[in-house]
């Protein structure tokens, strides 16, 4: 007895179904939304990858011994001094390493400061920064290609030095050490990359960070950006699981969203260096006693204090390697 | 009847063949009535008066249809065509404003805000205009949902920035980077189409407009002919040599087409007027708008990019020729010129002028921005782009586009005068023609029974 206006309703929606005059017009055309993506995103492709590993090399850290810090006439920075400036490739989305700063439009951060080091000992201790250097904004897939084409002077951008890079440009000696880690929301369940298997994660094209997440056993499904923030504005869309790349640069996303963490082991250790132009070994020489110099009169500490003394990465200067 | 050569296996099914009896039948009384005089002085009379209501009907039906087009055009199309342009606009200046917005740093200048702020509220406002009327396109909805779905997207991707950007963190410029990518990708591209339809709608309309409704001149002809042979038919069995009632239509039916024919001639040439001295400028002047205002966002978008990667420069060396005022083979304002003074659009003529030397200006400044910024000075060439003072080339392009402005509004209002004469040209015409059509059949039918009351 109790099933019978159950009965009733089933009869009346056939017979409604039933009616044979159709169903009324559906006046509202829209059923899902599309998050927005950031330009140029990729996703299951590593092929901007930068395969660091493949390339066998002898120590690739090492780079040639310090020079003097004198200017000598014909050498690669006198004509840079000649030309009355320092064309420099950096970064301007990687918060705390080299980023725009929104309230003066100036380029800032911890490898701005380096850039400012080197132009410093070209130009003298007195020279406005904001006339001697030129700063080019490249992305991190076109540090190689800037450099070979001769484009810039310096490429001071979060560069790890590897094998594969070693045969297209120089590298300097290592000045800061990063090591590969991820980035996830507060309340991921994800301790690491291997819960991480068929989900999302996303690193810069040309990056190391993008080959290692596509060479992954977990099978992570690898998404490429053009810039580093773009990553920060994906994970925060809730486009992707995780942001797989070096300490440093995540520490300035979690800098810019505290509803994130950053969580699994220290990976590979990730050496940065400052990109040269391949043969310039004046340069080189002339850039490691810049950056020799900075590590023993306190420099480095101070710019890392500035920039990076709040979010607990490597506090000392990396030791330097030379061959001669 | 059946055709000879039809096999005679074949036979035709019951039913068509009772129809085809009764017609038949009629047809056999009517020719046997016909044989004989008052018959078919009866047959020619139902035949004229038919004939006349015909032509009447239709003639007043198409003129209606003109009148209608003509309202149309100025109530609808045009003003639709403009809601549609304005979107692209707005949300295209919105892109260009936010990117100034983002260069000139900190919290971005009241006057900068405040024009991304009437972008918006201006292209929601239009937005609002073209879905409203939205019924008889099929195509545009797509485009409309597109818009009307993305909009709120973009605007709260340029929110996330600002509240980013003032915080200090670079991310905002992320979101900025993912707003305009959104606008170019899927918005603007929405507008530009919708745009192009309702200008292809107009220019439709106005063919509709100056066409020349053959089936009703056919009728008149074929009227006037037939009311003339009727008078020859009637002088030479009846020996009287004017019928005065088929003379009344002879006369009533030549007003009729006399009228016709001269206010359509007026109408046309006042829609044609229109459309080269108006609708086709406004067209051409659009799209040079919509074109320097992608340059304007290229040329703030290579410094936002701050080095050239992702091609805005070369995006304007690409297309911003078509904006220079320079004479060049694809100098798309120079052109407007000539198609302005072979109109002779004066208003327009000189606003395009004005454009020109802006241009001019314009682009002399942005190459002086590109070799600034390409020889390292960075600051002065932002300084440059976004500056109001004089011989910056913020306040180039908005010299330009307000004298665009300028010339569109001289073409609008070339477009609304002219075809609105059009209009009055055919004031009274569908009434007077129903009238006439009227007179013309009842003069007949009181022609044509005086020569039937005579055979009493």
């Amino acid at each position: 007895m109790r099933r019978f206006p159950v009965v009733l309703c089933a009869i009346a929606l056939l017979a409604g179904g039933c009616g044979g005059v159709g169903a009324p017009p559906e006046p509202v055309t829209a059923s899902s939304a599309s998050r927005p993506l950031p330009e140029g995103v990729r996703f299951g492709d590593t092929a901007g990858g930068s395969q660091g590993g493949d390339t066998n090399c002898a120590n690739p850290t090492a780079s040639l011994r310090p020079g003097a810090l004198a200017v000598a006439p014909g050498s690669t920075m006198a004509t840079i001094a000649g030309k009355g400036r320092l064309v420099a490739g950096v970064d301007q989305n990687t918060y705390l390493f080299g980023f725009r700063n929104p309230a003066s439009g100036r380029l800032e951060g911890f490898d701005i400061d380096v850039v400012g080091w080197i132009a410093k000992s070209i130009f003298g201790n007195g020279a406005d920064l904001s006339k001697v250097v030129q700063y080019k904004v490249i992305t991190s897939g076109e540090r190689e290609d800037v450099l070979t084409r001769g484009e810039v002077d310096i490429v001071v951008r979060t560069y790890t030095i590897n094998c594969a890079r070693l045969q297209k440009v120089d590298f300097s000696a290592e000045y800061y050490t990063a090591t590969q880690r991820l980035l996830v929301g507060k309340n991921s369940a994800v301790d690491g990359i291997d819960d991480l298997g068929g989900q999302p994660v996303c690193a810069a094209t040309g990056s190391t960070s993008l080959a290692a997440i596509g060479a992954h056993p977990a099978k992570p499904t690898p998404v490429s950006v053009v810039n580093w923030s773009d990553c920060l504005v994906m994970l925060q869309q809730g486009q992707v699981a995780a942001v797989s790349t070096d300490d440093t640069i995540l520490a300035g996303m979690l800098a810019q969203d505290p509803n994130l963490k950053m969580v699994g082991p220290a990976l590979a250790a990730e050496p940065y260096g400052i990109g040269i132009p391949k043969g310039k070994e004046d340069m080189v020489r002339f850039v490691n006693a810049v950056l020799s110099r900075a590590m023993e009169d306190n420099t480095w500490q101070t710019s890392y204090n500035h920039w990076l003394g709040g979010t607990g990465q490597s506090a000392a200067p990396p030791r330097p390697k030379y061959r001669d | 009847m059946d055709p000879a050569g039809r096999p005679p296996t074949i036979s035709p099914p019951p039913p068509r063949r009772s129809r085809r009896g009764f017609v038949g039948s009629l047809v056999r009384q009517a020719t046997r009535s016909a044989a004989t005089a008052p018959g078919r002085l009866a047959a020619i009379a139902v035949g004229l008066v038919t004939l006349t209501v015909l032509t009447g009907l239709v003639a007043a039906l198409s003129l209606q249809q003109k009148v209608d087009t003509i309202d149309g055009l100025v109530t609808y199309d045009e003003p639709l065509s403009v809601a549609a342009q304005e979107i692209y606009r707005a949300l295209s200046d919105a892109d260009a404003t936010a990117a100034s917005a983002f260069l000139s740093g900190g919290v971005e200048p009241e006057g900068l805000r405040a024009r991304y702020e009437t972008d918006i509220a201006r292209a929601g406002s239009a937005l609002a205009k073209a879905s409203a009327d939205i019924g008889v396109a099929a195509g545009a909805r797509a485009q409309v949902d597109v818009l009307s779905t993305q909009l709120p997207v973009y605007t709260g991707l340029v929110e996330t920035a600002r509240t980013n950007n003032r915080q200090g963190f670079p991310s905002g410029a992320a979101y900025l980077r993912e707003a305009s990518a959104l606008m170019r990708a899927q918005i603007l591209p929405a507008a530009q189409e919708l745009y192009r339809m309702d200008a292809d709608r107009l220019t439709r309309a106005q063919d509709d407009a100056t066409d020349i409704p053959w089936l009703a001149v056919a009728l008149a002809v074929s009227l006037a002919g037939a009311i003339v042979a009727s008078q020859v038919y009637l002088t030479r069995t009846t020996n009287r040599l004017l019928n005065v009632g088929l003379v009344v239509a002879s006369g009533a039916v030549l007003v009729a087409l006399i009228w016709s024919t001269v206010a359509l001639i007026i109408e046309s040439v006042g829609v044609n007027d229109g459309r080269e001295g108006g609708s086709s400028q406004v067209d051409a002047l659009v799209r040079i708008r919509i074109t320097a205002l992608g340059c304007r966002a290229d040329e703030t978008l290579t410094l936002v990019a701050r080095g050239d990667g992702p091609g805005y420069e070369q995006n304007f060396a690409r297309n911003c020729g078509a904006v220079s005022g320079l004479g060049t083979p694809d100098d798309q304002l120079t052109r407007a010129r000539h198609l302005a003074d072979e109109a002779e659009a004066g208003a327009a003529s000189c606003a395009i002028d004005a454009a020109i030397g802006n241009a001019k200006g314009w682009h002399e400044t942005h190459r002086r921005i590109r070799e600034l910024d390409d020889g390292g000075d960075y600051d002065r060439a932002v300084t440059m782009a976004i500056g109001m003072e004089e011989g910056n080339a913020a306040a180039d392009f908005y010299e330009l586009d307000t004298n665009l402005v300028n010339a569109i509004a001289a073409g609008r209002a070339t477009f609304y005068e002219q075809t609105s004469k059009a209009g009055w040209a055919l004031t009274g015409l569908v009434p007077g023609v129903v009238v006439l059509a009227l007179v013309a059949a009842g003069a007949t039918t009181m022609g044509i029974r005086q020569r039937l009351l005579e055979y009493r």
